[in-house]
Order: C-alpha cells, then sequence, then structure tokens
C-alpha cells in the first residue's frame, strides 16, 4: 500500500470536515453531505439507480483509461447478474469485458497477473459469499504484491463484491465479509451508501494505484437518487454527514445508512436529534471524521449487518473510545447481525438489525448512567 | 403416512419409500389420491418426478402417491427373493393403500378409492392389484404395457457372467435392461437381479386376472415392448389405447399427450 | 428490456448431450418459472425441464430430433431491465414502522 495515498485521502476527509463545519456555520447544515451536487456546475444531476449509477461509473472509467478491463462471472455477455455491466462488452469488446470460469481464485489470480502487466482491472466477484475461494488470492498478492516488490509492482486492482443482505437469497448471498477485508494489510475497503457515492466512489477507487475491495450494497441497488455525473468537487475521503443531530451519532455504512436516516427521523419525532456517519471508507477508517462527531454528540451507535464478534464495529468502537474517552456519556453501543451463519431468506427481516434494535440501541445509551 | 404395526398386511413392514405430493393451491379435483408404479430399474423421481407428471398432477388439482419399488430409488433392498415378487409388492401395496387411509370405492363420492398410473413394469403391477382389488382401484392409466413381460425373458446367467467378468449378452432386449439398470447409479443391480429372478417365479399372466374397471393403454407408436397392448385392451373389454407417435418404450414417458390423456381419463 | 439466455444445463451422471424430443413453449410465449419447458431425452432417460426463469421466450433452439450439448443454447428469454439477478428478488420500499418510542434526552451535565 502506497502510505501517501492514504495520507491523501484522509486530508480529503479533513477537507470535508472544514466544508461541512463552515456549512454549518452558516446554517445549512444539509448541503454539506452533498457539496458536488450542490455546485454541479461542471457537471449534470441525473436521478439514477445505484445499479445505474455504477454501470455509468465503469463506463466512464473504461472510456478514460483503455488500460482497464472488468472481468467475472456473467459480467460480459450477459451483463452481470445485477446488470451492472449492462452494455459494456458490445461497447468496450470482448478484449476488455469478458467472461471467466467459475472460479474466483482466477479471477483474482488473472487480476494480479493483469495488474503486473500494467492493467487496471476490474474484477467482480459475483455474491459476497463467493470471495472465500479467492481469499488466498486477495491477502497474499492483491494485498501484499506492492509491499513484497517495494513498490515496483502496485495492485491497482478494484474488487468489486455485491455484498450484504436484504434480497432473499440463499446462502452465500448476502453475506457482510468488511471485517475480514478489513483486517488485511494493503486493502482498502469501501462501501457505497446511494447512486452518488456510489458513482463517485467507484470512479474514485478504479483510478487509483491501491487494491479497494468494493462492498456494493445489493439491497440498495434499485433505489434511485441524484447524481451529479461527471461532475467535480466530490470528496471521495473519510466519512461523510449524512445527516446532522446532537444528541447521538449512528455510525453505519452499505445498506445500514438507509436504515440509519429512516430511524432518524423517527427519533426526530422523540426529539431526539441524531447525526449519522456514513463511515464510507471501511478501510482506513476515518478516524478524525468519527472523533468530530461522537466529540459533539458524546453518545455513539454502530450499526452493521455483519455478526457482533470481532465486527466491524468493535474496532469503530475502539477508535471512538481512544478518541473520545473523556467525553463519551455511555459506552459505544453496537447494533449487529448475529453469531450465526447468515440465515435463509425467510429469517433475514429478523437478523438484520431493524428500526425497533436501532433504537431500543439508542435508547441504551441515552438512558446510561455512570456507577 | 404412519403404518400401523397391528395392520400390516403382510406381517413386516417394507418400509418403502412412500412420498406425498398435494394437489397445488387453488387448483379442485377429484379428492382420491392417484398412484404412481414405476418401471424396472426406473424410481418415482426418474419415472414421474424428473419427467414432469408430479407438476402436471399436482397442477390439475390431484394428490399424488409415489412409491420406490424395493431395490429401487429411496426404498431398501433387502437380500431375501420374497421382498421382490409381485405378489409381495402387490401386498405391499394394498398396505400403502391402507396406511393412506383410502376408503372403498361409493358412488358419487370422490374421496373413495384410488386412481393408478403404471408404467412397464408398473403398469404389470397396477394390471394385478386392480383386478384383485376392484373395490378400490377405480381407474387406470397403464403406460408401455405388454401382455408379455420382458422381465420374464430376460436371461439371468448371461447377465450374471456379463457383470462377473464382461462376458457379452447376447439377447438384446436383456443387454438394453442391464444397460439402462446400470445407468442410474442409485440402481442397486443385485437388487434388480433379484428382482428379476422373483419375476421368472411369478411371471406375468394377463388373463389370470382381468381388472374390470375403465382402463387407459398408453404406448409409443415405437415402443417395442408394448406391441401387445392391444391384446390386453380386448383381455379388459374396457380399455381405450392411445399411441403416441414417434416414442418410444424409453422417451413415451415424458410425452404431453399422455399427461394430458392420463389426467382427463382419470377426471372422468 | 434484457435478454437472458440459458444452456441445456447438466443432467447429471456424466450425460453430455440430450436430445429433443417435444418443445412445451413456442417462441413469443409468456411463462413462469418451472412450467414445463421442453421434454429432452438422454441415453439414460427422457425428462421435462421446467423453466428456470419467468418471462417471455425469444428463442428456442433446437427441433424435435436435434440433439444439444450441455452447455449449448436452449432458450432465450425476454425479461424486465430491473428484475432482479438470476438470484433474490427486488427489496420493496416500505414506510418505516416502529414499536419503540425514545424517552427524551436526560439534562446534559
Amino acid at each position: 500500500m502506497s502510505e501517501h495515498m492514504t495520507l491523501g485521502d484522509l486530508d480529503a476527509a479533513q477537507a470535508n470536515r472544514e466544508a461541512a463545519d463552515a456549512a454549518q456555520a452558516k446554517g445549512h447544515a444539509e448541503t454539506v453531505t452533498a457539496p458536488a451536487a450542490a455546485e454541479g456546475a461542471e457537471g449534470r444531476v441525473e436521478t439514477l439507480s445505484m445499479q445505474q449509477a455504477l454501470n455509468r461509473a465503469l463506463a466512464d472509467v473504461m472510456e478514460e483509461n483503455p488500460r482497464t478491463v472488468i472481468l467475472g462471472e456473467d459480467v460480459g455477455r450477459l451483463g452481470g447478474v445485477f446488470r451492472i455491466t449492462d452494455g459494456l462488452q458490445a461497447r468496450f469488446g470482448e478484449q476488455r469485458v469478458f467472461d471467466t470460469p467459475l472460479a474466483e481464485s482466477g479471477i483474482l489470480g488473472m487480476s494480479v497477473g493483469l495488474a503486473m502487466a500494467g492493467y487496471h482491472p476490474i474484477p467482480e466477484v459475483q455474491f459476497d459469499g463467493f470471495a472465500y475461494p479467492a481469499i488466498n488470492q486477495i491477502v497474499c498478492q492483491v494485498g501484499r504484491m506492492n509491499y513484497r516488490s517495494r513498490g515496483t509492482l502496485p495492485m491497482p486492482i478494484t474488487l468489486r463484491v455485491p455484498s450484504f443482505g436484504g434480497i432473499r437469497a440463499p446462502e452465500h448471498h448476502g453475506e457482510s465479509l468488511e471485517s475480514l477485508f478489513a483486517h488485511v494489510p494493503g486493502l482498502k475497503v469501501v462501501s457505497p451508501a446511494d447512486p452518488e457515492q456510489a458513482y463517485h466512489l467507484l470512479k474514485h477507487a478504479a483510478t487509483r494505484p491501491d487494491p479497494v475491495i468494493f462492498m456494493e450494497p445489493k439491497s440498495r441497488y434499485w433505489q434511485k437518487g441524484p447524481v451529479n455525473v461527471g461532475g467535480a468537487g466530490f470528496q471521495p475521503g473519510g466519512s461523510r454527514v449524512a445527516r446532522t443531530g446532537k444528541h447521538v451519532t449512528l455510525v453505519a455504512w452499505g445498506a445500514m445508512v438507509a436504515r440509519c436516516l429512516q430511524v432518524a427521523e423517527l427519533a426526530a419525532e422523540d426529539g431526539i436529534e441524531v447525526e449519522v456517519l456514513d463511515l464510507r471508507w471501511l478501510k482506513p477508517i476515518d478516524t478524525a471524521g468519527l472523533a468530530a462527531s461522537v466529540s459533539k454528540t458524546r453518545r455513539a451507535v454502530v450499526v452493521h449487518e455483519a455478526p457482533l464478534t470481532a465486527g466491524l464495529g468493535a474496532e469503530v468502537a475502539a477508535l471512538i473510545t481512544e478518541r473520545c474517552f473523556g467525553t463519551l456519556r455511555a459506552p459505544v453501543e453496537r447494533v449487529t447481525g448475529f453469531d450465526v451463519p447468515y440465515p435463509s431468506g425467510d429469517l433475514e427481516d429478523e437478523y438484520i438489525p431493524n428500526i425497533d434494535r436501532i433504537l431500543f440501541g439508542i435508547q441504551r445509551v441515552l438512558e446510561y448512567r455512570r456507577g | 403416512m404412519g403404518a400401523h404395526l397391528d395392520r400390516l398386511v403382510e406381517g413386516v413392514d417394507p418400509h418403502l419409500n412412500v412420498q406425498i405430493h398435494e394437489a397445488a393451491e387453488g387448483t379442485t379435483g377429484p379428492r382420491r389420491p392417484v398412484i404412481l408404479l414405476h418401471g424396472f430399474a426406473s424410481s418415482a423421481k426418474l419415472n414421474w418426478e424428473d419427467a414432469g407428471w408430479i407438476t402436471a398432477l399436482t397442477q390439475a388439482g390431484r394428490r399424488v402417491v409415489t412409491v420406490d419399488l424395493p431395490g429401487h430409488g429411496g426404498s431398501p433392498a433387502p437380500e431375501e427373493m420374497d421382498a421382490y415378487s409381485p405378489s409381495r409388492i402387490r401386498a405391499d401395496l394394498l398396505q400403502l393403500v391402507q396406511n393412506a387411509h383410502v376408503r372403498p370405492l361409493k358412488d358419487g363420492d370422490d374421496a373413495t378409492g384410488v386412481d393408478i398410473i403404471g408404467y412397464s413394469l408398473g403398469a404389470r403391477l397396477a394390471w394385478e392389484f386392480g383386478a384383485t382389488q376392484p373395490e378400490l382401484v377405480r381407474r387406470m392409466v397403464l403406460g408401455g404395457p405388454s401382455v408379455h413381460d420382458p422381465l420374464a425373458d430376460f436371461d439371468l446367467p448371461a447377465a450374471q457372467r456379463y457383470l462377473a467378468d464382461g462376458t457379452p449378452i447376447e439377447d438384446p432386449t436383456t443387454a438394453e435392461l442391464l444397460r439402462m439398470a446400470k445407468l442410474v447409479p442409485s440402481n442397486d443391480l443385485y437388487a434388480l437381479l433379484t428382482m428379476i429372478e422373483a419375476i421368472k417365479i411369478e411371471p406375468f399372466v394377463p388373463s389370470d386376472a382381468v381388472p374390470h374397471m375403465p382402463l387407459l393403454l398408453v404406448a409409443g407408436e415405437k415402443d417395442e415392448l408394448a406391441r401387445t397392448a392391444e391384446e390386453l385392451a380386448r383381455l379388459s373389454g374396457n380399455a381405450e389405447v392411445l399411441w403416441l407417435p414417434a416414442r418410444t418404450h424409453a422417451n413415451a414417458v415424458t410425452s404431453r399427450a399422455f399427461k394430458n390423456a392420463a389426467i382427463d381419463f382419470l377426471a372422468n | 428490456m434484457a435478454e437472458i439466455s440459458f444452456p441445456l444445463p447438466d443432467l447429471g451422471e456424466g450425460l453430455i448431450e440430450a436430445t429433443v424430443l417435444e418443445w412445451l413453449v413456442a417462441e413469443g410465449d409468456r411463462v413462469e418459472r418451472n412450467h414445463p419447458l421442453v421434454e429432452v431425452e438422454t441415453t439414460k432417460s427422457a425428462v421435462e425441464l421446467p423453466s428456470p426463469q419467468a418471462g417471455k421466450v425469444v428463442k428456442i433452439h433446437g427441433e424435435p430430433g436435434d440433439t444439444i450439448k450441455v452447455g449449448d443454447p436452449l432458450i432465450v428469454f425476454e425479461v424486465p431491465d430491473d428484475t432482479a439477478g438470476i438470484v433474490g428478488t427486488v427489496p420493496k420500499e416500505e414506510a418505516p414502522k416502529r414499536r419503540v418510542r425514545l424517552s427524551p434526552v436526560p439534562d446534559e451535565d
């Protein structure tokens, strides 16, 4: 991993926060979430689903860099099971958008070779649970090659993984692997929460020299939102305040951001102002952004779909505690999936943190008393 | 379905693999079940499920009961030859009907009695069962039927020699039956050969017991084994015959025309 | 509208091909998932293949008597663009429901 990239991202995060603070000072809190959409001068705001936004981002990076290639199961002729690569093979040819055998280790192994040869591969692993057969390549090669070669063989690989649950699919189609990936040195991990984030974060990831695991919240593929297509001014680094509040910070990523925004709306009916922090980058985590939000609200609840134990919520809780121990009014609360294999579709609603479980989490930090 | 130990027809429960498929939701049909009897070296799954019969019947509002014959599909393959004799299997079928709480036929009550569809060996067993249980069986569809049981002519020593040392089998019917039997990995070849031994002792003699309920006989025009279906129809005196163009003994079973004719025939 | 093509599936036990006996759908038909599509015969047995997909049939491959290899195209469907992947269903957007109410924030110290 090239260190300056990480720092660069965090610098961008700092810039985001300064813009947020400035906007807040002026009383325009809402605009901080999407400064690019607000400016919009160089781009064009369109209403797109996340599916379409990702497709557009891929087309853009393919257009801009002829060394970008897309590979994976059914990404070519079919256009992907979720239609994310729809039309790209017809447009860019079978040399640059191609179907692979059903072998994830091969998809990632081939991506490593392509990266060594100077290409920018964008492999797709069709579903979260199918990443397991490729763990060896991801950990031992994608994450380490740059380090192992003293920086002579960077790995500009963007691994797209339709992730998390919520679509009533069978086993291996609803899992949350972020803590697995985040634990691997040399990888970056990011998850967009809405079409705007998806479009810009994918373009950002696919044009960087570092390997990025791009976790797409598949249950959010079909929801539409404004996207500032091609517009500059998007801040790709760090976390993002998706809603401002002063009583408690909900920290979330991927599909849980939308749910936390619903919770914040409901909590407002009870007079509780909830801040929703979309963490976005799950490695590196925007520690300063977390600290800035929780220093203000003094309470935090982390929400994720992955099982509780050794989940990324534990890392987030530790970072908050390290930075905000003195100001915290309650221990950081975690509302997560359970320590069980991801259940079948019928039981999904019981497993994924629902609105009431998140509200309970908020209640627990609100009523906590020392001693 | 719970077998009651004190009500065993033959005193021993053969533990045959019986499956019940309820009529599809929202459909209406006669409430009496349709019992499906598969052919030699086949199974309920191959003969009926994979061939689309379960879907077709349940969508037509029928409740379906399938059974794997001994030594076939998910049923046990006992060592003793008696378990495979046609008379013993008929007793097992009576047990199955009893366990399903089937009541004797009563005019105007569509919850009484059973209908049966049998294919090949299953057709022979149905013929005999219908003839001996006229108060239980209302109508029957017999697929690939013959007055003559091809298994009775099976060259058992040749098959055993072939299995032991690969000596080629001269009789083409024996060779073909063995080829089909070997293609299904779940088949227990030694159980199947034991069944043939048992059938040779009790060969099919259709005139010994003739079923008198309405019959539909169905066979492929190219079914070499069912050439004599018309003879069976004459014996019965109460049978329609349907010939399926271009079909053989092996592939008549999936025919949509066969299924539609059977469903219509059993609905009357 | 998008098109989805399905090949002749693996029929198990090392079977590499099947012969078309009879098509049960025609081009232009709308079919539901699991609706019977086609009868095919292998060296082992005859089977009726259920539809893996709901949609409009735009193309069928193979006349009765033709042999199709496992993996070769069998049928093509037309489906709406916004249907889910082959796996799973599109989640419905529902108004949030709650049972839990929050107590007011205690006085800040």
